[in-house]
């Protein structure tokens, strides 16, 4: 069974010409980059070109700004107990309620050992409001920490203009944001439109680099002590022996996601959409989580009303489609996914949310497979649903007036 | 992650979302009895429904002949539903025979469930209980006098214990008695407790709390730290900044006054989102908005004006 992935937000596919670029570090070019010998110089300059390439990536900042991590988890708890570690004077925190875990659990861990976190709501549709933003900056604010785009319903928050407003309220305010689900989507011009940024944190597989390898940006002259302590590497602001092969692939990888940028995004959106509005289209009581927000164009998260997403992801599975949910059931917790609770979609629809997310791998052929099993795997779990009436396909009665009354 | 779940629990929910012969999804009409556990709320929520061959003089001898459900939940509850049904309606039970089958026997049938999804099982023991209670209610029969309490008192009453998922004190001790539940991830694992907000843990009278007065104290192996706090919404009015009203006042004045008949001459205007001590965050709107002199605008016009008329620290943070 041909497998259709349809997880590109979780991860993605390694490009054959990253798997081409890293292969000699594994082989030939073994050598440690700290190493004084001449064989050790491959090694140490492949590094170099690799902060070149990134720094050129991030629309040209110096190479001394790009500090090579494991993933962007890595650099986001880098730059966030990093920050706080140097700047003991300022004790609260600006972020938003629909974080990644990565910045949300640390943030929740911080607020444990006595910081003051102001975790910002949302909107239906994934918006922050930009007056709830202004308030809460605060004289003793230390750091805004805000996503690019969400990695659940890949709704884009305009961090360029929270930058600015951020550092113009007080250019003591360092401002964090998570870019791993924008890497290589949307522009990253942290000397144009994003110069208010300090510090931008990604990670190489979301854009077809290998797991295991990340960045982060951080401007000249932002306060933070390093996280990882025992050697000299990354200007002694990351120790550790560098990950030679997976930088040079996560060069390879951002290179490659600039080189024909356009042609994969403009195909990648069509997908989205014809996937999008085939599902609307046939299956009813169904709904685009952040419809009404702007989005990265790969992303699709539906909530399904009336029935659960696990069951739905299984029965995906069992046709070779790879999808996730933000249900209950899936996540290994009792609560359904955190992001969509912040944006109030109704409880009849909450369990019943599946991300779909394309990449540049996807085809036409993916969508139709899509297009073709989705339907009936809902209307086969609608079936069994108490709340649902499957000969008339439209929710019972009193669930009708449930889901209106929680829609409000 | 990858599904736990055994060959038989896969097998028997993909029959029973494709409707296979022998599988029970539906509901009985007028059924001798129904029982519902759970709601849409929480993420499961099983309606199941009996019908019996009713004995000519005496209900204790009706026997089930047929069980089916409507499930609301994930691939185990499903399959626990599915289960439930097959159990009863191959015992052939009287309804108070039936009460004889437990979750551990859904959980058997399905050769094993993961921890954490033992109570799509409970759900199912919980649905039975409930309509056994509803047949004998329909059937006259007094469940009491039979030595048979069906608690249905304790889940209104009581102090609640966990929030997230309305559960009594009552309730879950009975349920830590009933199915041997020693750790708190063994109560969120069988019957949801604790689950969601986990403050519930390790508060008084919390769920350790409920543990130690079952069990007696026991040795505490790992303490958990603190639940995290709540996410707090962020005020819509912001204790640090003492709102000076008469300084608000006096800015839209000016801008009335001064700036904004200015503006109204190119179709424009500017408006102000929000006041902080002296940044003023505004944006300008209607044909200023899109113009490429927005910036010189703001700074020159809307800045100079206020700096001169209201307080030379005013700062103008464009929106």
């Amino acid at each position: 069974m041909r497998t259709v992935y349809l997880d590109n937000n979780a991860t993605t596919a390694v490009a054959p010409e990253v798997v081409e670029a890293i292969e000699a570090y594994f082989t030939a070019e073994y050598f440690n980059p700290s190493s004084a010998y001449d064989r050790a110089a491959p090694a140490a300059q492949a590094i170099k070109r690799a902060r070149d390439t990134v720094a050129r990536f991030l629309g040209g900042v110096d190479p001394s700004e790009i500090l090579f991590t494991s993933c962007a988890t890595e650099s986001v708890n880098t730059a966030l107990y990093g920050a706080v570690r140097a700047n003991p004077a300022r004790r609260h925190i600006v972020t938003t309620a629909v974080e990644h875990p990565a910045v949300y659990e640390v943030c929740k861990d911080l607020a444990r050992s006595g910081l003051d976190v102001t975790f910002l709501p949302v909107d239906r549709a994934g918006n922050l409001d930009l007056r709830t933003f202004i308030q809460a900056l605060r004289p003793d604010t230390l750091i805004a920490a805000v996503m690019h785009a969400n990695n659940e319903t890949g709704a884009i928050f305009p961090v360029e203009q929270l930058a600015r407003i951020t550092k113009e309220t007080d250019p003591a305010i360092l401002f964090l944001t998570d870019a791993t689900q924008t890497a290589g989507k949307l522009p990253l011009d942290l000397r144009g439109a994003m110069r208010h940024v300090d510090l931008l944190a990604f990670s190489g597989h979301k854009l077809h680099a290998p797991k295991g390898v990340g960045a982060l940006f951080a401007r000249r002259g932002t306060a933070m002590r390093p996280f990882m302590l025992g050697g000299h590497q990354e200007g002694g602001r990351r120790a550790g022996t560098e990950n030679v092969p997976y930088i040079a692939g996560l060069a390879r990888a951002v290179e490659l996601a600039q080189e024909d940028h356009d042609a994969v995004e403009a195909r990648i959106r069509r997908l989205r959409d014809r996937l999008e509005a085939g599902l609307l289209a046939c299956i009813p009581c169904v709904e685009v989580n952040s419809q009404g927000a702007p989005r990265i164009p790969n992303t699709c998260n539906l909530s399904v009303h009336f029935i659960e997403g696990e069951g739905i992801l299984y029965q995906l599975n069992e046709h070779g489609i790879c999808a996730s949910s933000g249900s209950a059931c899936t996540s290994g917790s009792l609560e359904p996914s955190h992001v969509l609770r912040a944006m109030q979609v109704p409880f009849t629809a909450l369990h019943g949310s599946v991300r779909l997310s394309l990449g540049r791998y996807n085809t036409d052929q993916d969508v139709d497979r899509a297009l073709e099993v989705f339907p009936r795997i809902v209307a086969n779990l609608r079936r069994l649903s108490p709340y649902w009436d499957q000969a008339h396909e439209r929710p019972r009665p009193e669930a009708e007036a449930m889901m209106r009354q929680s829609g409000k | 992650m990858a599904w736990e779940y055994s060959e038989k629990t896969k097998q028997i929910f993909m029959d029973a979302v494709h409707g296979k012969p022998g599988t029970h999804m539906g509901e009985i009409e007028q059924p001798d009895g129904i029982g519902e556990h759970g709601s849409i709320a929480c993420g499961d929520a099983l309606r199941f429904t009996f019908r019996v061959r009713r004995h000519p003089t005496d209900p204790l001898q009706d026997v089930i002949t047929e069980a089916r459900y409507l499930t609301f939940g994930c691939t185990s509850a499903i399959a626990s539903s599915e289960a439930l049904c097959t159990l009863i309606e191959q015992g052939a039970f009287t309804p108070i025979g039936a009460l004889g089958v437990t979750n551990r026997d859904i959980v058997e049938y399905l050769g094993g469930l993961p921890d954490q999804k033992i109570h799509c099982s409970v759900m199912g023991a919980e649905a039975l209980e409930a309509a056994v209670f509803n047949w004998a209610q329909k059937r006259g029969v007094d469940l009491l006098a039979l030595g048979i309490d069906m608690h249905t008192e304790e889940k209104e009453e009581g102090r609640l214990v966990c929030q997230c998922f309305g559960l009594t004190e009552p309730y879950l001790k009975r349920k830590i008695r009933e199915l041997g539940l020693k750790t708190i991830t063994e109560i969120t694992g069988a019957i949801k407790a604790g689950g969601a907000c986990m403050s519930c843990h390790h508060k008084p009278g919390g769920l350790q709390d409920l543990l130690n007065e079952v069990w007696g104290p026991q040795p505490l192996t790992l303490k958990l730290l603190p639940g995290p706090p709540e996410p707090r919404e962020a005020a819509g009015t912001d204790r640090s900044v003492p709102s000076p009203y008469q300084f608000s006042k006096q800015v839209e004045k000016v801008l009335d006054q001064y700036v904004r008949p200015m503006l109204a001459r190119d179709g424009g205007g500017v408006e102000i989102v929000d006041i902080k001590d002296t940044a003023v965050y505004c944006r300008l709107i209607g044909a200023c908005a899109g113009c490429g002199g927005a910036g010189m605008t703001m700074k020159l016009m809307v800045e100079r004006t206020l700096k001169e008329m209201v307080d030379d620290r005013i700062r103008i943070i464009t929106v």
